[in-house]
């Protein structure tokens, strides 16, 4: 890594993804561990015209402190400048990043599961606030550390682990293209009108089927395919996730059934790790989830409020993903779920439906938890509303029209 | 290199008899990046004594310097209407607070423009004053030792010698070298209460500033008592505002203060730049000429910022027995360095110390600067209201 990746990256997060504007309050959101990246961040976004880069350092031993000894009547207490600061950021037509790159691994290891379930910070609720009513520009972008690379390549070196992230992460992030912003612009298109063909071909539902995995989900009426170029209502284009390789909308939670096995490994925002995830869905909510490891911990979150079991989101990612194809797991659900399909338990997206009745309908939470379940090996067939079976990827292969190969 | 198990002391002192943390309470944390160690152990002592949560913020001296570096220079003295807004809800929830003081990051402000820095007030947080003038919140300030501080402040050693020393002078001035430093410290509490009340019995009108460089005389309001080292809130609360703690200080009459004082020790602002050999003259009561070795413009823009900003909100008496002073050891950070001698601060100034009718008349401002004009050679002679004078501090020690 060298002063160049550091200003390459965060350059890519304040224009390409965020799309800071003169004037702008930015928000960084980031871990310790993180220094170096955010200083860099906050030299662009000035360089950009910043009016003022607010950062927020969290610090995942601070939050094992809390969970190993604060009293159990106050482990849900956030205080209330939390969501003060980002409902005015969004009034003030801010711009945010959030840096992710583990820090700390396995932070809340040994302590009591429930405990840690009932603390959902860093997730402050009234993100989703300004998400849906669009008014801030975000992104996240992926940050390699020295804990994470052990993580994901433990065969290797300590520096040689470190150099393999960085490698992957410039290239997943199309940081190693001459233009990074005009590869994104291709990419995007393609994801573009894969979205276009999803909704015109008018779904009632998705099945996915693959091993343990037989899983019908129901869509809104009016649910739209969209993909990861967002506009605020300032028209600010921004890239929510840099890498994005996905289409997805906001299903019906009312409507879902079956049984999913998870295809990859998903890490909670407090770190904590999830594998060998299975969930039973009925009219709509998880009545049966189990998993090798962090089962308590998930558990724990879909018990949040209503909507935690309920799903907010499906999304759809064909073998094209540069994700996808290193077939490197990251333990970073910002990489993971755009290597393979997936969809989120907890709050859904209110401009991914057309209609206000519809709007009423998405799935409401405080939590949002994705979980990657596609693979090449999973079938995904829409269902349009005459009961025609429709093919939408076999092989990891975009079967509908409209989307040529990339 | 660590000093883990200093930090545990450090913090079962900060939210003990520093804060007082009550269970129930929001406690506010601040500390640079760096020190991560002691906070860890603040929050896990405070939530231990019950806390609800433990608000942490920590402050990146190298955001700031991309700021300063790269924003657009009339966007720097802009803060986020929620850093304020903060500070409020704090103290409206009869919050407790603990600030971590020492640089991790001591050369993070190195060779930048000085107009442009001192446009930027963070990681000062104006309404901070206004919540500690409401008394509202229970809050202490203790240092903790870094590598790059120790280097600093001790540049003539190696590495390690240097983090032994420092760690071993904030051992002694915390008095966590006695076998009991709760003890120790109610004694010297005592101490300074019993001194305080007896400045009270002389029922000063001014106090007279004479070394060298040094010829000023602060006038007092009709009601300044002296407090030493314990604050209480409007709950009631106890607290130790500063630990190491050695001063008595009072409220002066930001109108009367007149003649030159030459600075005793290099002051370091609370964004970490550093002025050294500041002169400063006053005319009834306002800073008007202010000099300095390096840093002064820092200073003058900070004067600059309000009303109150170039007048006095303090004056304190420090003696010689401060472990502290006796060190002669310069730590480039007020916490420590202001215990050392006696001193008086630019800016806002504690309501508490003056009864009800003079609390208009106290100074009032966003900024609070410490700077020390006290030393063995500086006498320091009360003026009493028919004209008496009545030597204070001589050579250091209480006359009183």
């Amino acid at each position: 890594m060298t002063e160049a990746d550091l200003s390459r990256l965060a350059d890519l997060a304040v224009v390409v993804g965020a799309n800071v504007q003169p004037g702008q309050i930015v928000g960084v959101t980031a871990e310790l561990g993180h220094e170096d990246i955010v200083r860099a961040v906050a030299a662009s976004a000035y360089s950009h015209g910043a009016k003022f880069v607010d950062v927020w350092y969290i610090d995942p031993l601070v939050k094992r402190a809390r969970i190993e000894f604060a009293p159990d009547d106050s482990l849900e207490f956030v205080p209330s400048w939390y969501g003060h600061r980002i409902l005015t950021l969004g009034e003030e037509r801010g711009a945010n990043i959030l840096i992710r790159g583990l820090t700390v691994p396995n932070a809340l290891e040994g302590l009591d599961p429930q405990r840690a379930g009932r603390d959902q910070l860093p997730r402050v609720k009234e993100t989703n606030v300004i998400v849906n009513e669009r008014t801030v520009n975000w992104t996240i972008v992926a940050y390699p550390t020295a804990a994470w690379a052990r993580l994901v390549f433990p065969e290797l070196d300590d520096d040689a682990a470190l150099e393999r992230l960085w490698e992957e992460v410039r290239h997943v992030s199309r940081l190693d293209e001459p233009d990074p912003l005009e590869a994104w612009e291709q990419r995007i298109d393609q994801l573009e009108r894969a979205a276009e063909a999803l909704n015109d071909a008018d779904l009632d539902a998705v099945h996915f089927e693959g091993e343990g995995t037989d899983l019908t989900i129901g869509l809104l009426p009016s649910s739209i395919w969209k993909m990861a170029r967002w506009a605020t209502v300032a028209n600010v284009r921004h890239l929510p996730n840099v890498p994005t390789e996905e289409v997805f909308t906001s299903p019906d939670p009312e409507r879902v059934e079956g049984r999913v096995r998870s295809t990859k490994p998903l890490v909670l925002s407090d770190g904590t790790l999830v594998t060998g995830l299975e969930v039973r869905f009925e009219g709509g909510r998880a009545v049966e989830i189990t998993a090798d490891e962090g089962g308590e911990v998930l558990r724990g979150r879909t018990q949040i409020d209503d909507g935690a079991a309920r799903l907010g989101e499906i999304a759809l990612v064909d073998r094209e993903s540069r994700i996808g194809q290193l077939g490197t797991v990251f333990y970073e659900t910002l990489l993971d779920e755009n290597a393979a399909s997936h969809i989120a338990l907890g709050s859904g997206f209110s401009f991914a439906v057309e209609t206000d009745e519809d709007r009423a309908r998405v799935n409401q939470s405080a939590v949002h938890i994705d979980f990657m379940i596609g693979a090449n090996e999973v079938n995904v067939t829409g269902l349009s509303r005459d009961g025609e079976r429709v093919p939408l990827l076999r092989d990891g292969v975009w079967q509908i029209s409209a989307v040529p190969a990339a | 290199m660590s000093a883990a198990p200093l930090a545990e002391r450090l913090a079962d002192l900060a939210v003990g008899l520093g804060a007082n943390v009550q269970p129930g309470q929001i406690v506010a944390v601040s500390a640079d990046i760096g020190l991560e160690e002691v906070v860890r152990e603040v929050v896990a002592a405070a939530y231990q004594r019950g806390a609800k949560f433990v608000d942490v913020s920590y402050y990146d001296p190298h955001v700031k310097r991309a700021r300063i570096q790269h924003a657009a220079y009339d966007t720097l003295d802009f803060v986020p209407r929620w850093y304020g807004d903060r500070a409020f809800a704090l103290g409206e929830s009869h919050a407790a607070r603990v600030v971590i003081a020492g640089p991790s990051h001591p050369h993070a402000l190195d060779g930048l423009d000085p107009d442009r820095l001192g446009r930027d007030p963070l990681p000062a947080v104006a309404e901070w004053m206004d919540v500690l003038a409401d008394r509202t919140v229970n809050w202490t300030i203790v240092p903790y030792p870094t590598l790059a501080w120790a280097k600093q402040v001790h540049p003539e050693l190696d590495d390690e010698a240097a983090f032994d020393t420092l760690c071993r002078e904030i051992v002694h001035v915390c008095r966590l070298d006695e076998p009991d430093p709760d003890a120790a410290w109610r004694e010297r509490v005592d101490e300074l209460t019993d001194v305080g009340h007896r400045l009270d019995a002389l029922a000063l009108d001014a106090l007279h500033y004479e070394g060298p460089g040094t010829d000023l005389t602060v006038g007092l309001l009709p009601s300044s008592s002296w407090i030493g080292a314990v604050s209480w809130t409007v709950d009631g609360l106890e607290h130790l505002p500063n630990v190491p703690t050695e001063e008595v200080f009072t409220t002066p009459d930001p109108a009367r203060a007149e003649g030159r004082v030459r600075s005793t020790k290099p002051l370091v602002l609370v964004d970490g730049s550093i002025v050294r050999g500041l002169e400063v003259r006053f005319e009834s009561g306002r800073a008007v000429e202010i000099d300095a070795e390096e840093g002064a413009e820092l200073i003058r823009k900070r004067v600059a910022r309000d009303v109150g900003a170039s007048r006095l909100g303090e004056v304190a008496l420090v003696d010689r027995e401060s472990r502290i002073g006796q060190l002669g050891t310069v730590f480039y950070t007020t916490l420590l360095d202001e215990n050392a001698t006696s001193h008086v601060a630019f800016g806002s100034a504690y309501e508490e110390a003056v009864s009800e009718e003079d609390v208009s008349r106290a100074n009032k401002s966003a900024i609070h600067i410490d700077f020390m004009v006290g030393g063995d050679d500086v006498e320091v002679t009360g003026i009493t209201r028919d004209g008496k004078r009545i030597p204070v501090l001589r050579g250091g020690a209480w006359q009183i």
